[in-house]
């Protein structure tokens, strides 16, 4: 038990000092900007304008069907 | 004493690195499904810089570039940027498909082993999306998931483990050919933030 408690701190110990910890505010300020349930759902919700390409899901199964 | 049962679910971590874990690998879930969009840029250029000790560290100065680069960046030339290199018309320059890093041969092996453990994990792709589960982004996503589940030790296992199985060996490949496309501008920054955060990841998942 003691090791875990030990162990335990030098992980958080590891990760502070490594700026995890100090990125805290900033993690979650990034990540409020998210739906975090489902980040995967994002991009097929994005209203893009972007002139030619477009990526779609349409486009998305054909990349799809045309790999491996 | 009774025998101890560690309860995974339903403990929200109450460590704040961890909750900075999971800011992270969702922040690299959504910048790797896509491009950003302006609302995106401003959260990352407006979260702050990385202070005190971390600001030495690799991880705090690939941050403060990445929310630099957030302010400078337009939106749209962003996400034309995102589509160029990991979409583009025909075959992407770089592939988002860890399994591709992960071996030469026998990648169908890796996603099916991969799909088995997200079924055990009761976790399956959104129906938007139809990538194969293997996509980076969704590989982050799962990471994001396991850390929300707490920091208790077994919790702690499980991210190690699909952290050594699926990550680990495949994003030193995947964002070291991001930063070598002559396309890439916005997302030198997004790969250089990711290599050195799961750099830190890599040896803190050593240590528990």
């Amino acid at each position: 038990m003691k090791n875990h408690t030990r162990s335990k701190l030098s992980r958080r110990n590891f990760l502070i000092a490594a700026g995890v910890g100090g990125a805290a505010t900033a993690a979650a300020i990034a990540g409020r900007a998210l739906s975090p349930e489902e980040p995967k759902a994002v991009a097929s919700n994005d209203k893009r304008r972007g002139k030619g390409y477009q990526e779609t899901a349409h486009v998305r199964s054909y990349y799809n069907t045309s790999k491996v | 004493m009774s025998a101890s049962v560690t309860p995974l679910r339903f403990q929200p971590p109450e460590v704040p690195e961890d909750k900075a874990r999971e800011g992270y690998y969702a922040l690299l879930a959504r910048l790797f499904y896509a491009g950003p969009d302006a609302a995106l840029l401003a959260a990352i250029g407006g979260a702050g810089r990385i202070a005190g000790e971390g600001e030495q560290s690799a991880l705090g100065g690939a941050w403060n570039r990445l929310a630099a680069a957030a302010r400078a960046m337009e939106a749209e030339a962003a996400c034309l940027e995102y589509d160029e290199i990991l979409v583009g018309t025909g075959k992407a320059e770089v592939t988002p498909y860890a399994s591709y890093y992960l071996a030469e041969t026998g990648r169908e092996k890796i996603l099916a082993g991969l799909r088995g453990e997200l079924l055990g994990l009761g976790l399956a792709r959104s129906e938007a999306a139809h990538e194969p589960e293997d996509h980076m982004a969704g590989l982050f996503d799962v990471m994001r998931h396991l850390i929300s589940l707490g920091s208790e030790d077994a919790a702690l296992q499980m991210q190690q483990g699909f952290f050594d199985r699926y990550i680990a060996r495949s994003y030193p490949g995947f964002c070291g050919a991001i930063s070598k496309s002559e396309k890439a501008n916005f997302y030198k920054h997004v790969a250089h933030f990711a290599e050195s955060f799961l750099a830190v990841e890599t040896e803190a998942l050593k240590v528990f």
